[in-house]
């Protein structure tokens, strides 16, 4: 769900998905060579790799990349 | 979950304000004779059981029975920490009945919250008359 | 037969020996004394009840209650703490959370941060009822079986059950911050944009009748903006909505509307014999200051050690352990005098706090006579 697009829940789980039409084996489920974007654990710019791209930050160098956060709201309870 | 809807009764004047939304909600019977426990319950020995109460309405409502010259006995328990009931006891001496007791108690229990609510409002009042610095509001 | 003055005394007071105490339970009652009335009368409590105020600032109220019995006092605490209602952050929806404080710890966080606004506002809005969650059909079976009437309008929140506030912030380096770096500088304030995220970057977004009853100054915000929430670096991001709901302090603290809310008994210093000169000044050591004054004794010429103010006094039992002043000397409390203090989180003032708290028991007495009314019929 994007930011924009937010609307207080209405509190009922009703955004679960359906029971059917989930086909694990359907095609575009696991593209492998559709681009992942990671953030380079140095300098924090963001590197886009596909599958057989070397693990190393474009910018610097840096072999150590971090995935990005879901940018799926979350709800919790402040208790 | 219980104590959410314990809420609606912890409103201080939603009752006198009368500005609930909708139709009033008819009120849930919270309070109860305990029939089972003793051999029975008589016109001059009771138990009652106050759902959602605890020592704050137990040790209050207990005092203020025991002031009652008519009782033999007043006390209260709550059995189990992790149940949320009050149960209250009253046996009375001669024929007076326990239920005119606890409607007596409660009621002195009203009488007492509002010689405290007058007493503490003019005393505070004075306190500020002559401490204006504590008039300072943030 | 009235007692005399020295007996009411004597009974006022719980004495306070050097490994225990005694006198503890209230004996004011009927038929515990022979010839004695001491049945409920309002004039009476009345003509005997004194409020004296020693503070009064709305974050902080010191009074005494005289002439009443613990048990009320101690009702009218509890209810300070556990039964009045206030308004906290509830639920957070999380858009974006990089900062390095996880979610479920900042959301915690951000439900213990007081609120306030505009009382009449607070006073208005309605319980919001959390519904059983749809995939707990135990929780579900459990509500209905309570009895309770639900009313389904105060599960959707709306105007007058939720108030939104929102957060987004996000760290940045600042226009010259790189360089600065480069220089040397190690200040995160003078590097960074955001490096702190306040309690007053909370943004009120007002939904419905909230425009009319919290409008400026009277919008819903933190009492003290101050209050540090987290710690970013470049590149991190916050940002969040969060629903406020009212609450007691018994369903979680974080509703309760005092910071704490306590009393304690006066205590009280007899001297039975004349403690003098080097002794006297020994004696008020064992006090803390103020409590115990040095006046010129006019039979002996010498410093007499006398009782000037109770109040500051802590009970240590310090004076019990020197052989010289343990037997000149007893301390106690007085069972009737209540020193209260009642401390608010902001969202109320102190004494209107201890207000509420006497009417809140006096509903419960009211609901209470309409139930035992239903129960004759």
């Amino acid at each position: 769900m994007s930011r924009e697009s937010f609307a207080a829940p209405n509190l009922g789980g009703s955004q679960q998905a359906p029971a059917s039409g989930f086909q694990p084996t359907a095609s575009g489920y696991e593209n492998l060579d559709k681009p992942v974007g990671y953030l380079c654990g140095d300098c924090d710019t963001k590197v886009t790799l596909k599958r057989g791209d070397p693990i190393r930050c474009k910018e610097c160098g840096y072999r150590v990349l971090y995935k990005e956060r879901t940018n799926r709201m979350i709800q919790f309870e402040a208790r | 979950m219980s104590q959410d809807q314990e809420m609606v009764d912890a409103v201080p004047g939603a009752e006198v304000d009368g500005s609930e939304v909708g139709e009033p909600v008819r009120e849930k019977q919270r309070i109860r004779v305990l029939v089972a426990q003793l051999p029975g319950s008589t016109d001059t020995a009771a138990s009652f059981e106050f759902e959602k109460e605890d020592h704050t309405l137990g040790n209050a409502l207990r005092y203020i029975i025991m002031k009652n010259p008519d009782v033999e006995f007043c006390g209260y328990s709550i059995p189990h920490p992790s149940e949320a009931r009050m149960n209250l006891r009253i046996q009375t001496w001669d024929d007076v009945n326990v239920y005119d007791v606890l409607e007596k108690g409660l009621n002195d229990l009203m009488d007492l919250c509002d010689v405290v609510v007058d007493k503490f409002t003019i005393s505070r009042d004075e306190f500020n008359a002559t401490n204006p610095e504590s008039e300072i509001r943030a | 037969m009235a007692p005399s003055q020295e007996e009411l005394e004597r009974r006022r007071i719980v004495g306070v020996h050097a490994e225990h105490v005694d006198n503890v339970s209230s004996t004011d009652f009927p038929h515990h004394y022979l010839g004695e009335d001491h049945s409920w009368d309002v004039d009476h409590f009345r003509n005997k009840l004194q409020v004296k105020f020693h503070k009064n600032k709305p974050f902080e109220s010191v009074f005494s209650l005289v002439g009443i019995d613990a048990a009320v006092a101690n009702a009218f605490r509890r209810i300070l703490l556990a039964e009045l209602p206030t308004l906290a952050i509830e639920d957070v929806f999380v858009f974006n959370n990089t900062s390095i404080i996880q979610d479920e710890v900042l959301c915690h966080r951000l439900g213990l941060i007081p609120l306030t606004g505009s009382l009449e506002g607070l006073r208005w809005m309605r319980w919001y009822k959390k519904p059983p969650p749809a995939d707990d059909p135990a929780a579900q079976a459990a509500a209905r079986a309570s009895g309770e009437e639900f009313d389904s309008a105060a599960s959707v929140p709306s105007d007058n059950n939720t108030v939104v506030m929102d957060l987004n912030v996000k760290c940045e380096w600042a226009p010259d911050g790189q360089k600065l770096a480069k220089q040397g500088e190690r200040d995160p304030e003078k590097l960074y944009v955001n490096s702190s995220v306040y309690a007053r970057q909370f943004q009120f977004v007002p939904q419905g009748n909230q425009e009319k009853y919290f409008a400026e100054p009277g919008q819903i915000r933190p009492v003290n903006p101050d209050v540090l929430i987290a710690k970013l670096r470049p590149g991190q991001e916050i940002s969040l909505r969060c629903h406020c709901v009212k609450g007691i302090g018994a369903d979680h603290a974080k509703f309760s509307p005092v910071a704490t809310a306590s009393y304690r008994l006066l205590p009280s210093i007899t001297i039975k014999e004349p403690i003098l000169g080097q002794d006297a000044k020994k004696f008020a050591r064992c006090f803390p200051k103020g409590v115990i004054e040095l006046v010129d004794d006019e039979a002996t010429g010498e410093k007499k050690a006398v009782v000037k103010d109770t109040m500051k006094d802590t009970v240590s039992r310090e004076c019990l352990r020197h052989d010289e002043f343990k037997d000149k000397v007893a301390l106690g409390r007085y069972r009737d005098h209540f020193i209260f203090s009642v401390e608010s989180t902001g969202q109320f003032e102190s004494d209107a706090l201890f207000l509420e708290s006497v009417k809140a028991l006096k509903a419960k007495c009211q609901r209470f006579k309409r139930n035992l009314a239903d129960l004759m019929r």
